[in-house]
């Protein structure tokens, strides 16, 4: 291996980018702490988080980022696998089928958000083939799916991103598996299916694994879809944080920071929980190294 | 077969509806009139994109600065990648776990205490509210992406080639440029047209640490949606998506021709 001094400089602009972003992390646990010099605030308090989890408003945002950010990452890890399953079954892991799937991805946020308008409103598309096909006859008796409590059409729009999202990000481990091992498992005499649960299936789990843990966190700290598609009350946590962060009194920053902080902390839990529990659960099935 | 038959009705399945809100986004922009419950406009007009091209917000800056922005962007996250990428994959040292570490960072960071943690630094070097700081910050949200793809070619390339480069009496510099350097440029162009796209789709980055002051397509984008104009939601969200995708299918037309090149040799 070559000169350890060169490997450094190479590496000083990541450092410094590193740097920046954990100076970035620090700032808003500062302020959060009570600490702004410039507005003569010095002396460290918990004060802020204490008002702020002692406030019902932000359990019941943090209810709507969590439930939407699982319920959507669950069903995107879950439809993103069979969706990268069949690309494989049927060779289709390359040409216009892969770049399709690439389209979501790319999409922006904002984007996704007005597809989800145009077609799940009252009055979208979906509504309108319905009364085409004599299942209703107002657009009243369409399930109200956007701007409600129940999120669904921040949890759909995330669907449509993150299922192929999910696929993508699979694909080139699962095509590699079913081409040897799959493959001779059918050999061996499993069927098809057999042989992707028994086998493919399982040795792919560590980057469908990856993929969730990746869109649960994207989701729980998203602001553009549930900002556009979301109820006004209750807010999902990263909307809730930037209302108290545009307060106008500005001595009141330190109570959006601590929401902040509070998003940073619980992502930081919930990862390395999620973490724990799947080093474990993927060494028993095999997949983990 | 039965299974595959199956198969294929969900890959169609899935293939409508990626495609079903673009085709809509396409309808609702050339639609005068489009009432509730007619399956398609009732009447089409130019309004629209007259609006778009001569309108109040004047398009041709607001893309300028996006284009610039993901250019600069992608160039510089791209280089970065590169450099970080020869550390991890050619040399050994201690701390290099670290290094897979720290490229992943800005992506465990939730995206908006980032915009707001950032804005905070820059704040006191005086970068906040400015191109710079929004180049910077769109810098290191691509950079996770430009550091594992280019990590993955230079691995795989390994440095044997221009070790052999070396022993037929190359400087370093032009077993680089001569030898390696061609093998990455794949590479490399995927993670600049990555990068470009996830600059040009930046919201609440820009959004904090422009402070306003710096305008980009998606910034514009936003309040439309919130504006409830379904019509002109749409034109701006197809000239925002239909100019990500134009630069995208460059540089996978660039990967192609590039990779034909090194086939032909």
């Amino acid at each position: 291996m070559r000169k350890k001094r060169t490997a450094y400089l190479l590496l000083l602009p990541l450092m410094g980018v590193t740097a920046l972003a954990l100076l970035a992390c620090g700032s808003v646990l500062t302020q959060s702490l009570g600490v702004v010099p410039a507005f003569g605030l010095t002396e460290p308090t918990l004060d802020y988080y204490r008002e702020a989890l002692t406030d019902p408003a932000f359990f019941s945002a943090l209810g709507v980022s969590l439930r939407t950010a699982l319920l959507s990452a669950l069903a995107a890890a879950a439809l993103g696998t069979a969706l990268c399953g069949a690309l494989v079954r049927l060779g289709r892991d390359r040409g216009p089928m892969a770049y399709l799937i690439r389209l979501p991805i790319l999409t922006p946020h904002a984007v996704t958000a007005l597809f989800a308008i145009l077609l799940l409103s009252q009055t979208g598309l979906l509504a309108r083939w319905a009364r085409a096909l004599g299942l209703l006859s107002e657009p009243g008796a369409f399930p109200q799916l956007l701007f409600t409590p129940s999120y669904g059409g921040t949890i759909l729009a995330y669907l449509w991103k993150e299922i192929p999202f999910v696929a993508y990000f699979t694909l080139a481990l699962m095509a590699g598996v079913s081409r040897t091992l799959g493959e001779a498992a059918e050999n061996l005499g499993a069927s098809p299916l057999g042989a992707f649960l028994t086998v493919t299936l399982p040795l792919s789990l560590p980057a469908v694994s990856q993929a969730f843990l990746i869109i649960f966190l994207f989701a729980f700290g998203g602001y553009e879809l549930p900002l556009l598609l979301g109820a006004t009350l209750p807010k999902a946590l990263p909307v809730y944080a930037h209302l108290a962060y545009m307060h106008p009194d500005l001595r009141q920053r330190p109570a959006a920071m601590a929401l902040y902080g509070l998003i940073l902390l619980l992502s930081a839990a919930l990862a390395a929980l999620y973490g724990l529990l799947t080093r474990r659960l993927l060494r028993r099935v095999g997949g983990g190294q | 077969m039965k299974t595959s038959l199956l198969l294929r009705l969900f890959l169609g399945a899935a293939a409508f509806c990626i495609l079903l809100p673009a085709a809509l986004l396409v309808l609702w922009s050339a639609a005068a009139r489009w009432s509730w419950p007619n399956l398609l406009p009732e009447s089409w007009s130019g309004r629209t994109v007259a609006e778009l091209l001569f309108g109040p917000q004047n398009i041709w800056p607001l893309l300028g600065s996006s284009v610039s922005l993901g250019g600069a962007a992608s160039v510089l996250s791209t280089l970065i990648g590169l450099l970080t990428a020869r550390a991890a994959a050619l040399y050994d040292f201690p701390g290099r776990g670290l290094v897979r570490f720290a490229g992943l960072l800005p992506l465990l960071i939730p995206g908006t205490v980032f915009a707001i943690g950032i804005h905070l630094v820059l704040l006191r070097a005086g970068l906040a509210d400015t191109a710079a700081g929004v180049l910077l910050v769109h810098v290191m949200t691509a950079l996770p992406y430009s550091i594992s793809i280019l990590t993955d070619v230079t691995a795989a390339l390994g440095c044997g080639l221009e070790e052999q480069a070396a022993v037929l009496g190359a400087g370093p510099a032009r077993g680089f440029f001569a030898v390696s350097l061609p093998e990455l440029t794949p590479g490399i162009l995927s993670s600049m047209s990555m990068a470009f796209i996830l600059s040009y789709s930046q919201y609440f980055t820009t959004l904090i640490v422009g402070g306003g002051r710096v305008k980009t397509l998606a910034l514009v984008l936003v309040p439309y949606i919130q504006g409830g104009d379904r019509s002109l939601a749409s034109v701006y969200a197809l000239a925002f998506t239909g100019s990500a995708l134009v630069v995208f299918a460059l540089f996978e037309t660039l990967i192609r021709r590039w990779q034909r090149r090194g086939d032909k040799l």
